[in-house]
């Protein structure tokens, strides 16, 4: 018998588990309008204002960092000979990673009609836009001469002296500001018709003419549902493969070269997932706070927590089994230094953080094979964190261990850093979580259009079917 | 998106292969193709053993793909608790239940196992980079490995495919439930097995070449396969009336949506593997691209990346080609033809080092495994209906559209 219930609903409609509602509790399209826009419009809480006090002396730090970097040079980091690149690619790489979420949920996610994507989206993706800003400080920093960074771009100058398009590092200026531009767009595209809401709900007329300024004339006419949504397509149909290719040229920089634990094949997907997986992993440590204090169960359930866990177990895994490729195939090529470069990694004297990097990464999101963990907010979050430590000592693992033991012993160096390497790092979240107070108070963290078209009421066979599903403000 | 209402009744004839129909013809084809094909091969490579197997092992790993990429599609649509591929998801389970047959098709691999595999030769492991990997490629534990990926693979595939069809008539709830549970680590066995089949059976053919990203590439070629055989055969049966009306151009878009991202996904593999060895220039692994730039191996080469790539990309990116059902057959034909051309060109270049030679016994053993590949799959296709009758998601499935 092939029947389909009346009420059908692909977004919640399911024989075999029924699948919980991405909407829950008794709300219409207005009480969730109002539940969104509370923390936009409410008067801040003092919470708010030490949050935002403590992410700006970070940010602060990051200042003092960089001016005396700028001044002294970067000769006060720890790095030396052979370990040229330290902590600022570290950081470089673990931001780029954290800003591969947003963009894979608003795009890939869409492309394969994961509806529980909407309440999630919108932060997410502005995660990935300050995590963006983020990694793009470090390599600037990095160029030692800051005021000479635009040598990076293809512009002519009296020198003649064009940038090295055959190096990797060349193509991430190009990959990561492409990714950026988009992400901001396509991040931007979405927020129209929630500014429009926000506008005409303005109370003040600052609010309204600011909402009003970037809401571009939004309507919620047909017909700029029309455009918005072919446009959403193609933003997401050019996002996707802007995701892979951005973590994919990051890991250029490495296996490019001829180095031990830096060449290896596998590089490009392997960085991919690494990518998403700590993109994810921070997506939970924010939605977990973002949950309780913003007063947003209805919207953030279990449902999308345990779907965020699984994609945390299957990309995890998916590192650990590249992990194991190139544990194995360093002892099959039969290369000395390569099998070298891997047995010192895991029992030199770095062994402490690979070890720290496989604890976190491989064996700590195995506990999401439960599905009491997947909805347990204290463990989502203490494993995010683990998965957020985790990834940071990949990066260091990779980038440091091969370098620091390299063909020479006699050049061999044992790398450490210094308090500016972590005042930098640190800073790095100053500027992270300073741009996501932010966030949170003047723009509306999930996608109120969107989240509504997974509503019942969006239904058209939905019994109070007269709404729409834009309506309600 | 909503359909409600459209009440219509499966039933078990509509979807069951009608006794004079023709494809039981197209199954005793596929056995005396089968049979014959197999046969030739044996006769005609008589005299020249390395012929006979290299050919034999390029067919046997085009069809083997095949055979894994319908396990993989079957999981992971468990897994993912997918609604939509119900409708064509029993014509992945056959291709995936053949697996056993392959099992025995097997063991002329091991018969030429002197004649494919240089590391089998005791002068060949005095060569010090050899010795060291002596522990692992050795006859013993290449034949242990065998058998532990076969075990895994007739085990997942027999478990899914007699659950699967036993809930055509028990419509157990459970069944789904079960099989959702165990698709996650059938996952991870799936992953670890095709990769480690993919370094024994291609990549140590050439004993000294390595490469991490090679049981992804095997992986990625397997699926873009997989789904190009689903395509075609959804819309063959689907103009044979054998699949009860079910399957829409709806579902025949999705499929044609996965072909195409898998054929970029195939190509972004392929293209980090040869890029990343062309940059480092280092000589253990440039040999690998050596041979197949050498005379007239680089003309397939070009092929492949013209072919596999370039040509499906700009001919599957639009919708109405994915939405008409001719022009997806003819991009997956394609897509079919180019994954063995990529299988060929991965493993001839070992024996025929110096340039492409074509031989009769490539046909044959193609024509051979391949006959037996369909006529199991015929055959399976025949004993239960042609859409898993019992799934909960069917209704899903058949109400399925894009939108």
């Amino acid at each position: 018998m092939v029947s389909v219930p009346k009420d059908f609903d692909p977004r919640t409609y399911d024989p075999v588990e029924h699948r919980a509602p991405l909407v829950l509790g008794d709300h219409d399209f207005h009480t969730v309008t109002e539940s969104i826009a509370r923390p936009v419009e409410w008067k801040p809480p003092i919470g708010w204002y030490l949050v935002l006090a403590a992410s700006l002396s970070l940010l602060g730090l990051f200042g003092v960092a960089i001016g005396y970097l700028v001044w002294e040079g970067i000769g006060i980091w720890g790095v030396n000979n052979p370990t040229s690149w330290g902590w600022a690619i570290v950081n470089f790489v673990f931001w780029v990673g954290i800003g591969h979420a947003g963009t894979l949920i608003s795009a890939i996610l869409f492309l394969f009609r994961q509806k529980w994507r909407t309440s999630i989206n919108r932060a997410a993706e502005a995660m990935t836009i300050f995590a963006v800003m983020c990694a793009l400080s470090f390599p600037t920093i990095h160029v030692g001469r800051i005021w000479l960074l635009y040598w990076v771009f293809p512009i002519p100058n009296q020198m003649a002296m064009w940038p090295n398009f055959r190096s990797p590092l060349l193509w991430d200026v190009f990959a990561v500001s492409i990714y950026g531009t988009v992400s901001a767009l396509f991040w931007y595209t979405g927020l129209i018709p929630d500014l429009a809401t926000m506008r005409d709900r303005a109370k003040t007329r600052i609010r309204q003419v600011v909402y009003g300024f970037f809401a571009l004339g939004w309507r919620d006419s047909n017909r700029h549902w029309q455009h918005y949504e072919k446009a959403y397509l193609i933003l997401a149909g050019l996002s996707t493969p802007l995701v892979l290719s951005v973590h994919t040229i990051v890991s250029f920089d490495f296996a490019v070269s001829q180095l031990p634990g830096w060449h290896t094949t596998i590089f490009p997907p392997y960085f991919v997932a690494g990518a998403i997986f700590s993109g994810f992993a921070m997506v939970i440590t924010l939605m977990v706070v973002c949950r309780s204090v913003f007063k947003m169960q209805h919207l953030l359930t279990y449902r999308h927590f345990e779907n965020m866990a699984k994609i945390i177990l299957l990309t995890g895994s998916m590192v650990g089994y590249a992990y194991a490729m190139e544990m194995f195939i360093a002892w099959y090529s039969g290369n000395p230094y390569e099998q070298f470069a891997f047995l010192y990694r895991a029992f030199g004297p770095y062994a402490w953080a690979y070890w720290i990097m496989v604890s976190c990464n491989v064996i700590s999101p195995q506990i999401f094979w439960f599905k009491k963990a997947r909805t347990n907010m204290a463990v989502l979050f203490i494993v995010s964190i683990f998965v957020n430590i985790g990834m940071w000592f990949e990066r260091f693992v990779i980038t440091v261990t091969s370098l620091s033991f390299d063909f020479l012993p006699s050049s061999w160096a044992y790398y450490s850093p210094t308090i500016w390497d972590v005042a930098c790092f640190a800073g790095s979240f100053g500027l992270f979580l300073t741009m996501f107070t932010l966030f949170v108070r003047y723009l509306p963290m999930v996608a109120i259009a969107e989240v509504k078209t997974v509503m019942p009421q969006a239904n058209p066979h939905h019994a109070s079917g007269m709404t729409t599903a834009t309506g309600g403000h | 998106m909503s359909h409600g209402h459209e009440k219509k009744t499966l039933r078990l004839d509509e979807v069951t292969i009608p006794r004079n129909h023709w494809w039981n013809t197209f199954m005793v084809a596929g056995a005396v193709a089968g049979v014959a094909g197999i046969g030739a091969t044996f006769a005609l490579g008589a005299a020249d053993h390395h012929q006979l197997y290299y050919s034999y092992l390029t067919s046997f790993m085009y069809f083997l793909t095949l055979a894994l990429g319908g396990m993989f599609f079957v999981l992971i649509q468990y897994a993912a608790r997918a609604g939509w591929s119900v409708v064509v998801r029993r014509i992945a389970e056959n291709m995936m239940a053949t697996v056993p047959v392959f099992a025995v098709l097997f063991i002329p691999v091991v018969l030429g196992m002197h004649d494919l595999f240089h590391w089998t030769h005791a002068e060949a492991m005095e060569d010090p980079i050899l010795k060291g990997k002596e522990s692992y490629l050795n006859q013993e534990f290449f034949l242990i490995r065998a058998g532990i990926y076969f075990a895994v693979w007739i085990g997942v595939a027999l478990y899914f495919y007699r659950s699967s069809t036993s809930q055509d008539t028990t419509k157990d709830l459970q069944t789904t439930r079960r099989l959702q549970a165990i698709s996650a680590p059938a996952i991870a066995l799936f992953a670890l097995s095709i990769t480690f089949a993919g370094f024994d059976w291609m990549m140590s053919l050439d004993p000294h070449w390595f490469s991490t990203i090679f049981g992804v590439y095997t992986f990625a070629g397997s699926v873009v396969a997989t789904f190009a055989f689903l395509a075609v055969f959804s819309v063959m049966m689907r103009r044979a009336g054998l699949l009860g009306g079910v399957v829409t151009t709806e579902h025949l878009h999705d499929l044609g949506k996965l072909v195409f991202a898998f054929t970029v996904f195939w190509t972004y593999i392929a293209f980090s593997q040869y890029f990343l060895i062309w940059y480092a220039n280092m000589p253990e692994e440039t040999i690998f691209y050596r041979h197949r730039w050498e005379n007239s191996w680089a003309n397939i080469s070009a092929f492949l990346a013209l072919g596999h790539f370039v040509i499906p990309f700009f001919f599957l990116l639009p919708r109405t080609i994915k939405r008409n059902a001719t022009t997806l057959v003819i991009g997956s034909l394609w897509m079919l033809f180019m994954h063995f051309v990529d299988l060929y060109w991965v493993i001839m270049p070992n024996h025929h080092k110096h340039g492409v030679h074509f031989s009769v016994i490539d046909v044959t053993a193609f024509v051979g495994v391949g006959g037996v590949f369909l006529a199991s799959f015929a055959y399976l296709t025949k004993r239960h209906a042609t859409v898993p009758l019992g799934d909960p998601r069917l209704p899903e499935s058949v109400a399925f559209e894009n939108f």
